[in-house]
């Protein structure tokens, strides 16, 4: 009956918290230097300068107006989809779950190609608000992941079958984004091809403004609904016994995960993997508290999407390479160390 | 009996899809007994419990817990009333005995009520009660059975619920176990004068422990009362299908079945007949 339980090293609140304040320290150095490279290398203190107010003409231009948006974006889609992730892989009680597996980046990014090719003029403009393209894409995250509840049916409790019709349900979205971009009046595809990988190059102010506008009361939202996250940790049976009610829980973390999904997407693209490592790595470093290990999946996260984005601009400038494209190269072999730790553990 | 009642079931009938589990099935539950559940596989006793506790909605009929339907309640308003301990129940193998029976006062927790003074000692109480608090440091996925079904007994205790359930507590135990684990429950009854609800696979364990016996079968309740009324072996027969023989434990003066053999040859399983 007893498990073998990896030698996780103790977290004590201490720990936990010093944990987080390096990582914070971190995030703040890394912030600083995503601004401060780029085809231009402006020293750090300049940079800190500019956000305080100072600095000269083209360097503030530089720095508030070319770099900076880029990386707010990249903090608050790699922040939004950690949270995600680290909901999903709660709620499911099974560390492989994560947006991009389970359709809800897929179904986003759908959302997205279908309302600009529905709501984009011949000469590629859209004839409605940008403001409207979250809304697109949590339309889209929140059917996928609706569909595949509803194929889990009775078994929605399982998250093998819930991973099994998330990756059925990715694979179609997919297939369909490609038709739309094919057939559809998008014509600049090879644009729309490399936002679906995950880019935040050609972001802007308003458009981040947007983000956070969608941010803040789906943060409040998914940080309420965290408090019931422990009882849900039990088996269904139990978590009903001690007084929560299950499957509206479920529902509810599936929708604000959904949600949080659709903010990353919506602007920024395909950053999938991302929903997947950074909450693992936060249970890492955390443990099972749940409000450091929530700040820390989504420090994580942030780092993650800024420091891609980093790498893509030194290493392949002037071409624009996705930050997308770094994090699944980097994911997808950490997805495939997950499963197979995991079938040693169920062998 | 004719003592108060706890819970009282009255024509209860339940359904997965077209397969009736449960058929019109009565039931009163004495307060302050104990009661418990016997029946051959799949007959619905596990179910009813569950049922007792509204993990299954019915298609007709009530459970009344000390005259109020629960179908009204709230989940956590429940969750005050009754403790449940699941057949298999499973917790995260890192989390500790201690994060494990802190869960048990989920229900009395508010919104924006933090942890309280109160809370504490329930915890402490239920730890002491069960044993578990040299234990307390570890992790789930580091104890033994015994162990671990003495942390989720602590966990439903920290509930401080008048009523608790327990869905085959001693399944995965061995026989020392066993006796620890109905010795406990026993002492919560007796002692703490809460009412007890078992299902129990085992017939002797169940007339040893039972203050009212319930024999289900096929989704109705066959016939229920003191193991020594009922502990009869053309009920038996009848029940579990089994030949058996009856005497007299002659430590505990309670009846003893020794099963002969079965009373049919091996045949079709018992299956619940549609309505």
């Amino acid at each position: 009956m007893s498990v073998a339980v990896p030698a996780l090293p103790r977290h004590r609140p201490l720990t936990r918290w010093t944990a987080l304040g390096v990582v914070g320290a971190l995030f703040a150095l890394l912030t600083l230097a995503a601004i401060g490279f780029g085809s231009t290398w402006i020293p750090l203190e300049a940079v800190a300068n500019v956000l305080l107010g100072g600095g000269e003409r083209t360097e503030r231009l530089v720095v508030l107006n070319l770099r900076m948006p880029r990386v707010a974006a990249a903090a608050i889609a790699g922040g939004a989809i950690a949270f995600a992730g680290y909901l999903l892989q709660r709620i499911t009680r099974n560390e492989l779950a994560s947006p991009g597996v389970l359709g809800v980046v897929d179904g986003a990014a759908f959302g997205v190609v279908l309302f600009m090719a529905v709501f984009s003029n011949e000469a590629n403009a859209l004839t409605v608000p940008v403001a409207w393209q979250p809304l697109a894409a949590a339309i889209g995250a929140l059917v996928a992941i609706t569909v595949v509840f509803v194929l889990s049916g009775r078994q929605a409790s399982s998250a093998i079958r819930l991973l099994l019709f998330g990756i059925a349900v990715a694979a179609v979205c997919k297939a369909l984004t490609t038709i739309f971009m094919l057939v559809g009046p998008i014509y600049q595809a090879s644009q729309a091809a490399r936002w679906l990988a995950g880019a935040v190059n050609a972001i802007n102010w308003g458009e981040i403004q947007i983000m956070a506008l969608c941010l803040v009361p789906t943060l409040l939202f998914a940080g309420a609904l965290a408090r019931n996250l422990p009882p849900a940790d039990l088996d269904d049976v139990s978590a009903q016994g001690i007084g929560l009610n299950v499957p509206v829980y479920r529902i509810l973390v599936f929708t604000a995960a959904a949600l949080l999904t659709a903010i990353a997407v919506s602007f920024v693209g395909g950053v999938g993997f991302i929903g997947l490592i950074a909450p693992h790595l936060a249970r890492l470093l955390v443990g099972r508290a749940r409000l450091a290990g929530i700040l820390m999946a989504m420090l994580l996260g942030a780092m993650m999407l800024m420091g891609a984005d980093l790498i893509v601009r030194v290493a392949f400038t002037p071409l624009e390479v996705p930050a997308g494209t770094v994090t699944a190269i980097v994911g997808a072999p950490y997805f495939l160390f997950l499963l197979m730790r995991k079938d040693q553990a169920n062998g | 009996m004719d003592e108060p009642s706890r819970i009282d079931i009255a024509e209860l009938t339940l359904a997965y899809g077209s397969e009736v589990v449960l058929d019109a099935l009565n039931l009163p539950v004495p307060a302050g007994r104990i009661t418990v559940l016997a029946g051959p596989n799949g007959c619905g006793k596990s179910t009813l419990l569950r049922a007792m506790r509204r993990l299954h909605a019915p298609r007709s009929g009530y459970v009344m817990l000390d005259g109020r339907d629960i179908a009204g309640m709230g989940g956590k308003d429940l969750g005050r009333q009754i403790g449940l301990l699941a057949q298999s129940p499973s917790a995260p193998p890192d989390m500790t005995v201690e994060e494990l029976v802190r869960l048990g006062r989920y229900p009395h927790q508010a919104m924006l009520q933090p942890w309280s003074p109160g809370d504490a000692e329930a915890v402490e109480r239920a730890m002491a009660g069960t044993g578990v608090r040299e234990l307390r440091r570890r992790r789930i996925g580091s104890l033994s059975g015994g162990q671990l079904q003495r942390a989720w007994i602590a966990m439903v205790l920290a509930q401080e619920t008048g009523t608790i359930c327990l869905d085959e507590p001693v399944n995965h135990l061995d026989m020392a176990h066993q006796i620890d684990c109905l010795e406990l429950v026993t002492r919560l009854n007796r002692e703490e004068g809460r009412t007890i609800v078992l299902v129990l696979h085992d017939l002797n364990l169940a007339a040893r422990y039972a203050d009212q016996l319930v024999f289900v079968h096929r989704g109705r309740v066959v016939e229920r009362g003191t193991p020594a009324r009922l502990m009869r072996a053309d009920l038996i027969a009848q029940v579990f299908d089994v030949e058996a023989e009856i005497i007299t434990d002659p430590v505990h003066g309670r009846p003893l079945c020794i099963p002969l053999g079965r009373s049919r040859p091996a045949e079709t399983e018992a299956v619940p007949q549609p309505a």
